[in-house]
């Protein structure tokens, strides 16, 4: 019982990562912690950032799908579209990291649990948008947006600093910038209202 | 069921504490904790509700950075901080932490529902949601002649008190002394963490010594004037240009490559034709 507990605990931490501070090695207790078929070194930040950031753009998906049916500026329904098409692509580029790594799509449930959760959009919150009125929509959309993506420079910003593989840095950077600027578009848009 | 995880985990942390020595570091993402009392600006409009905030500034805030900077009460937070605060965070934005998200929290205003205190020993609550060991905790008030209409710099906080090397709890209190103010103040907090994060939390309690502040000025402004969009013409042919909108068809040359676009988008840094076969073709 205890080995399962103390088992449970290495996942659960191996799944949190290390900060930036760590020295960008492979986490202990890790299988293939070293060798991914790329050739490339990964650590535990990176596994935890692609963990998170996975799940997370699922989240801003589903935003961005629901804006494609809903009464908004044509501006507006081009950048959702172009963020469908981006975030989808980023997705799958690191869904398959995780699988060429051998690391579990997702972290275990409730391994964010001890810092609180990760930052993310719930499910509660956006189904709000779904029962917006026509009026309200297109602001509160781009509201959430902003947040979900300033979510997102965070984690990138932390990979950044703390990961070890180039892929996951590389795309970490790509996505504090392309983030960045949206919110910025967004807040353009924003100015009407 | 999340408790017995909690005690599972918490077991498990005492039998495999070597190990921690090296995995604490755990625990980047996400989200712990904001000053409860005084309350600071997100508190205060997350108890009123992030749907129908009561007060006209929580109102506002709403109308000005949407709800889900309320439903993220716990995470006004930078995580690559460490203790750059000064750099990292521009003056007019402390309350933010400098993200946009969180930028209704920066509006200046002097209706922020505040707690009458008076100077001397002031017991201080931090709620924490997810209690980090080993941090620091700074406290600083504005200085005397700053109000609340005034946007908040690094130069107008004194600095109180700062406890290092806290083990908070969920209700963590300490008790600072308050200098002589009048008016209408904030209370701003740092939470650093020390140990395995660089994370760090920022908070603004409004709090109101009595007395009125010199030359209120009720007007409520912008903390983010953003420029307008300055949209160019495609420009079939050339090189990619952010800011420009492009249509199917259309093509670019970039870093030495020629890409026909894909999706009518407007483009942006981080989308760069080679960053996004989304968007972009090579050809």
């Amino acid at each position: 019982m205890k080995h399962v507990a103390v088992a449970v605990l290495v996942a659960v931490l191996a799944g949190c990562g290390a900060s930036g501070t760590a020295a960008p090695t492979a986490p202990t207790g890790s299988p293939a912690a070293t060798a991914a078929p790329t050739g490339q070194g990964f650590n535990a930040t990176d596994v935890m950032f692609l963990q998170m950031m996975v799940p997370h753009h699922g989240q801003g998906l589903e935003m961005v799908r629901i804006a494609q049916i809903r009464p908004v500026r044509p501006e507006v329904r081009m950048l959702a579209a172009a963020i469908e098409s981006t975030q989808a692509n980023e997705a799958e580029n690191m869904a398959g990291w995780l699988r060429a790594w051998q690391q579990p799509a997702e972290a275990p449930a409730d391994s964010h649990a001890a810092h609180g959760g990760m930052p993310g959009t719930s499910a509660a919150e956006i189904a709000t948008l779904r029962t917006a009125s026509d009026a309200d929509f297109e602001r509160r959309f781009l509201n959430m947006l902003i947040a979900h993506q300033d979510d997102a420079i965070q984690m990138a910003r932390m990979e950044a600093a703390g990961g070890a593989n180039a892929q996951a840095t590389g795309l970490a950077k790509q996505i504090d910038r392309s983030r960045t600027a949206q919110i910025k578009q967004m807040l353009a848009y924003l100015e009407p209202y | 069921m999340q408790l017995r995880t909690k005690v599972a985990l918490a077991t498990a942390a005492i039998a495999a504490a070597p190990l921690l020595v090296f995995l604490m570091p755990a625990g980047p993402a996400g989200a712990h904790g904001t000053l409860s009392d005084p309350a600071s600006r997100v508190y205060t409009c997350r108890q009123e509700g992030p749907e129908n905030p009561r007060s006209a500034a929580c109102k506002a805030a709403v109308a000005a950075g949407g709800t889900q900077a309320l439903y993220d009460w716990n995470e006004v937070s930078l995580l690559e901080a460490g203790g750059r605060h000064r750099q990292l965070i521009p003056d007019g934005k402390l309350c933010s932490a400098g993200r946009e998200k969180y930028r209704g929290l920066d509006l200046r205003r002097n209706d922020w529902p505040a707690k009458r205190i008076s100077p001397g020993n002031l017991t201080v609550t931090y709620h924490a949601t997810a209690p980090h060991a080993n941090s620091n905790f700074e406290f600083y008030i504005t200085r005397q002649g700053w109000n609340p209409t005034m946007p908040l710099r690094w130069s107008d906080l004194v600095h109180i008190r700062t406890f290092t090397n806290q083990n908070p709890t969920t209700f963590t209190n300490w008790t600072i002394n308050i200098p002589q103010r009048t008016g209408r103040h904030l209370i701003y907090s740092i939470w650093q963490r020390v140990v395995g994060s660089n994370e760090a939390f920022y908070t603004c309690s409004d709090v109101d010594f009595g007395g009125g502040n010199p030359a209120p000025n009720p007007t409520v402004s912008d903390p983010n004037p953003t420029p307008s969009q300055t949209t160019q013409p495609p420009q079939p042919g050339g090189t990619w240009q952010a800011g420009t909108t492009y249509a199917v068809g259309n093509r670019v040359t970039y870093g030495g490559g020629t890409y026909e676009c894909r999706q009518p988008h407007t483009a942006i840094a981080g989308w760069e034709p080679s960053n996004v076969p989304a968007l972009w073709l090579a050809i």
